[in-house]
């Protein structure tokens, strides 16, 4: 049986190659299958020594079931510090910890809604397994996916639903591929264009750099549109102990600190304070 | 074989064993019941409470640092009801064994903590963090002199009877003498190290990287202060010392105990490892059946000089 409740495990690399420029996609081997909702996320570590100290919070990307009962977990990561320069030095064969899966989710539940899924930079990687969630069920959604350049998007064959016409539009910074531009302004302006009665049944599920999430959070509220922000932060634990991650939220007339790791990393846009 | 046995007395409190999670890295304490039996811990600390709940500090709360990392909370809680009326009973139907860590602004609010915690029969010990440097009333502001220790263990001794535990920073220049205002105030038992005052910077920004500008350095890195403080504690006093400060393994425990610790408290690496507490309690075990040991009393402060 697959579990959805936290563990802490052990698990063993199977590959992590990277792509492009900038991407690591890493498989490891579980002792059980995990289920996971699509933005969950797992604390991972495995490298030698303490320094640094803490494992880091990675998007699950994909997890599906392994040789002999055991399950397998991917996750897309950018090496951005000391910790993930290490993990991206890792070996197949070599082991790690895990501790997953963590945090809430994005919530795919409503009927007749119609889905936009913003991923900027890294931030595809979150949203990716809503993607392939909304099109098993054939929900309406279209992705958005912005970078820098080209190199630094996705491969195609990675993307859920591979490259299905009009469901996939791709925003670069320097125009190299799609649109000339940053993903911000591209889905800004295609959300003015849309019919009110599209705006009202419009859920918005963005991860990427918090100006963006920002941006696209006012255009979304001001469209009478829902949107789900998957926010990162710094963590320690990633499961509710040190109180490290918090962002101020909106909560009636007060604001209040809530933990990325646990409240979140999903939050209804509109309680954030940005 | 014979069965090891783990026990140790602090004062009239017998623990199962003498390991314990640090306050602050711990919750409340249910946060670990996914990962294990928490009844297989000597105590659990819970995280500090207050009178009211505490919203704590901005973010941009934690950095890693080598081999450590800096945190300023900023204490945010529930506050002592919610503890007593949704937690505390949760924690006894789990079977643990647990303690407060208490916090306020005067020692009027550590008083009234105090007092309110008496009331729950199944609460093992009151500890009473001197200790904080992440908040600009309280903690540390008691902390940093005997006077201020003497004072608040004073104040908070009136108000209860249950074991008094009080936790000390190591952020002054005589531990020592610290430890004996504590326990000439009444405490049953010191707890150090708290956290080491550090500081992050990002050279290009030229900010500090904690919205606090400064926090409380934990991890392997403060080891070796926190075993030379809880070694210069124990020489200078008569009651248990809790030896707490970058304990990451079996031996790292051990270590405490040979320099006088009646048990110690893990902290930073219950974030790295959620099973780190019982694997420490596992290691510990088989160390004392390697070596044929009857018990912790039998090298504890046995350093050899």
């Amino acid at each position: 049986m697959p579990h959805s409740r936290m563990r802490f495990v052990a698990g063993r690399i199977l590959r992590n190659e990277g792509h492009g420029d900038i991407f690591y996609r890493l498989e490891a081997s579980v002792p059980e299958p995990v289920e996971f909702e699509p933005g969950q996320f797992a604390m991972v570590s495995g490298w030698p020594g303490s320094d640094p100290l803490l494992p880091r919070p990675l998007a699950i990307f994909r997890a599906g079931a392994g040789q002999k009962g055991k399950g397998t977990v991917e996750f897309v990561y950018k090496v951005v510090g000391r910790g993930t320069a290490l993990l991206s030095g890792m070996h197949p064969g070599e082991p790690l910890s895990l501790t997953m899966p963590l945090g809430r989710g994005f919530d795919l539940g409503g009927d007749g809604r119609l889905y936009w899924l913003v991923g900027g930079g890294v931030g595809f990687s979150t949203v990716f397994p809503a993607a392939a969630a909304l099109g098993r069920r054939r929900a309406e959604h279209e992705m958005f996916l912005g970078s820098r350049t080209r190199e630094q998007l996705p491969p195609k064959e990675w993307t859920p639903g591979g490259s299905a016409p009009g469901r996939v539009h791709l925003c670069t910074e320097d125009g190299t591929a799609g649109y000339f531009g940053r993903v911000t302004d591209f889905v800004r302006e295609r959300m003015a264009a849309l019919a009110d009665a599209d705006a009202s049944r419009l859920t918005v599920l963005a991860c990427g750099p918090r100006e963006m999430l920002k941006d696209i959070a006012l255009a979304a509220s001001a469209r009478g549109a829902e949107m789900q922000a998957a926010l990162e932060n710094h963590m320690a634990c990633g499961f509710g102990v040190c109180w490290g991650c918090v962002v101020a939220l909106r909560e009636g007339e007060k604001t209040s600190y809530r933990r990325v790791c646990r409240e979140g990393p999903v939050f209804d846009a509109r309680e954030v304070v940005w | 074989m014979v069965k090891t046995d783990l026990s140790v007395s602090l004062g009239t409190l017998r623990l199962k064993n003498p390991v314990m999670s640090a306050s602050g890295t711990f919750g409340y304490g249910l946060e670990f019941a996914p990962f294990y039996d928490i009844s297989r811990l000597g105590a659990i600390v819970v995280k500090g409470l207050s009178l009211a709940p505490t919203p704590g500090n901005p973010p941009g709360r934690i950095v890693e640092t080598a081999s450590g990392m800096l945190n300023a909370i900023g204490l945010q809680n529930i506050g002592v009801e919610r503890f007593i009326a949704d937690v505390a009973p949760r924690l006894s139907d789990a079977g643990a064994t647990f303690a407060a860590n208490i916090y306020g602004r005067t020692t009027d609010d550590y008083s009234a903590v105090a007092s309110r915690l008496s009331e729950l029969p199944s609460l093992a010990a009151i500890e009473v963090n001197a200790s904080c440097p992440n908040v600009k009333e309280g903690g540390m502001a008691f902390g940093a002199t005997a006077e201020g220790v003497a004072r608040l263990t004073g104040a908070v001794r009136k108000s209860t009877a249950k074991p008094l535990w009080v936790k000390l920073s190591p952020n002054v220049s005589d531990i020592g003498s610290v430890a004996a205002a504590a326990e000439d105030s009444g405490a049953d038992a010191v707890s150090l190290i708290n956290t080491i005052v550090g500081m992050a910077v990002d050279h290009r920004t030229r900010r500090p990287k904690l919205s606090n500008v400064t926090g409380g350095l934990s991890g392997p890195a403060i080891k070796p202060v926190a075993l030379r403080m809880v070694w210069e504690a124990c020489k200078r006093v008569k009651i248990p010392v809790i030896g707490i400060g970058g304990i990451q393994t079996a031996a790292d425990a051990l270590e405490f105990i040979i320099v006088g610790a009646s048990a110690v408290q893990v902290g930073t690496a219950n974030f790295r490892n959620p099973r780190a507490c019982v694997e420490i309690i596992e290691g510990m075990e088989a160390f004392m059946r390697e070596e044929r040991l009857p018990g912790i009393d039998s090298f504890r402060g046995k350093l050899l000089l």
